[in-house]
């Protein structure tokens, strides 16, 4: 009988205890945001999608080799000036493959691919997730959601 | 029909239950065939292989630098772990020495992963024991400040690919080691706030005191590691026992429980996450200076031959077997994962518990389906 009361008795103390930790943080603020109006700003280092300076690549091909998903594809021709420069023939990712470990930018000797910073990267068709990486408007939809 | 016939075959019968793969407290896709008599537990056979990715074979494809970020998969709640021990493999490997400031900087991710993947693991834990929701949002809460840091210094929030064969991706940010001894001080009383949550609350000691004993000799033989093993008494830990990076530096002690019920899984897990405090805190205060990084795209070419490292998971002891044959990708890729140890204890665990109490001890488990499957 006497179990029985010290039980309901250090039932209630500990009830009070632990009422006392959520009572310290009801006066807490907030640590949430309220999403869709209030969006939160990626770091400097932040990991989103591959994006590319097309101006500074010297086409040589490092973040195509390191990659170990294979989501990069690029393909460079002879140039057609007199010094044979390098031309882009195409520059694809497949971001279905991507898996934002970043070692592309890593391995960039000109930094000319990097990650940038979008992170709302859901869309309705399978072939939007194919990117020419030298197309400029590439990221614009993703960029402005509120773009149609 | 007379009434007696009738009741004669009215008899009761033990029956197989499936419990999970999309169980709520199976943590991950874990199917679990519970042969049942009532609501008592009379055996338990687990099936496991939903998540199979086939990391070894990947392995077997990709660079060494390329299968870091892999590892980030195994165990996803403690990506930075993973990758240290991965990295460690392959330097032991090719015998390379490690700069001081990055030995340090691993120290601080692996004790603050460390804490994160305790955070999760002891509040899912006590969720599925039913404190619905308040004590996981305050472990995700606090677990939240680690990860912010983690993000800051590589730029992402659960694929960390940190960790570089001879050092690490990038340096910390301006600023960081203050963000360090802040989340340090912040952290502290945090822990004392969960523990007066749990530590004398009768529903939750009842449910776990004596629940899921394992004996030290059992544990021992079916290879369980980590807080699991040290809740039943035997103080093994890799980072004493055979002292990796500069661990040996560090003053820390192991804490180890008596029993080895659920409660003291429990408990060991709560007091090792101030001991990785302690940890990380020492190595801010004493971190060099120097450069830790190293150059992504090297090809690494191993001399031909075979190495076996281990360390100490939040989980318990992983470890990556490699055999190089002397080219730049390694021959065979063997990975000895915790959580695939510690799960094969469990039906020995659950034999003649009650379904409720069954779930409490995978909680307490604290498995992670990623590394068991691979």
């Amino acid at each position: 009988m006497i179990k029985y009361f010290t039980c309901i008795i250090s039932g209630i103390w500990n009830l009070a205890k632990g009422l006392f930790v959520t009572l310290k943080n009801v006066f807490v603020k907030p640590v949430t945001l309220q999403y869709p109006t209030q969006k939160l700003e990626m770091t400097q280092r932040y990991r989103g999608l591959v994006d590319l300076y097309p101006e500074k690549c010297i086409k040589c091909g490092q973040c195509v080799k390191i990659c170990p998903t294979a989501c990069l594809d690029l393909s460079v021709k002879a140039g057609e000036g007199a010094d044979k420069k390098k031309e882009f023939g195409h520059f694809k990712y497949n971001m279905e493959l991507c898996c934002f470990c970043g070692l592309c930018e890593q391995v960039c000797p000109t930094q000319a691919i990097y990650m940038n910073k979008i992170y709302e990267i859901a869309v309705y068709e399978h072939g939007k997730l194919h990117i020419d990486l030298l197309d400029k408007d590439k990221y614009d939809e993703w960029a402005n959601p509120d773009v149609k | 029909m007379d009434d007696t016939s009738l009741k004669e075959d009215i008899g009761t019968e033990e029956f197989w239950v499936n419990m999970g793969p999309q169980h709520p407290s199976t943590h991950g896709v874990l199917r679990l065939e519970l042969k049942l008599s009532g609501e008592t537990v009379v055996d338990g056979i687990v099936h496991i292989g939903y998540l199979h990715r086939s990391m070894e074979k990947i392995a077997e494809n990709r660079t060494y630098t390329q299968f870091i970020p892999f590892t980030d998969r195994l165990d996803y709640l403690a990506s930075m772990n993973n990758n240290l021990a991965y990295v460690l493999a392959v330097e032991k490997l090719m015998g390379i020495e490690v700069s001081d400031r990055a030995k340090y900087i691993r120290v601080i991710m692996a004790e603050l992963g460390r804490i994160a993947s305790h955070l999760f693991g002891i509040t899912t834990f006590v969720q599925d024991l039913g404190a619905f929701a308040t004590p996981l949002f305050y472990g995700m809460r606090e677990r939240e400040k680690i990860v912010e840091l983690f993000d800051d210094v590589c730029g992402q929030r659960l694929t960390y690919n940190y960790m570089r064969v001879g050092g690490v991706s990038r340096d910390l940010p301006n600023g960081a080691d203050g963000k360090i001894k802040g989340i340090i001080k912040y952290l502290r009383p945090k822990f004392d706030d969960l523990e007066a949550l749990f530590n004398s609350n009768p529903i939750f000691t009842a449910r776990t005191r004596g629940v899921g004993v394992l004996t030290a000799s059992k544990a021992v033989n079916y290879g369980v590691t980590g807080p699991n093993l040290r809740a039943s008494g035997v103080k093994w830990d890799l980072r004493k026992d055979e002292p990796y990076l500069c661990y040996d530096k560090f003053t820390f002690d192991i804490p180890v429980g008596n029993n080895g019920d659920a409660w003291d899984r429990y408990k060991v897990r709560m007091d090792e996450m101030r001991q990785s405090l302690r940890i990380a805190e020492q190595a801010v205060l004493g971190l060099p200076e120097g450069d830790p990084t190293v150059k992504a795209g090297r090809i690494f070419r191993p001399e031909p031959g075979e190495t076996y490292m281990r360390s100490e998971n939040p989980r318990g002891e992983l470890g990556f077997y490699i055999v190089s044959d002397g080219s730049p990708i390694p021959f065979r890729m063997k990975i000895r994962s915790p959580s695939f140890s510690n799960i094969a204890v469990l039906p020995d665990l659950i034999r003649g518990l009650k379904i409720a109490d069954a779930v409490c001890v995978l909680g307490s488990l604290d498995v992670v389906m990623g590394e068991i499957d691979r």
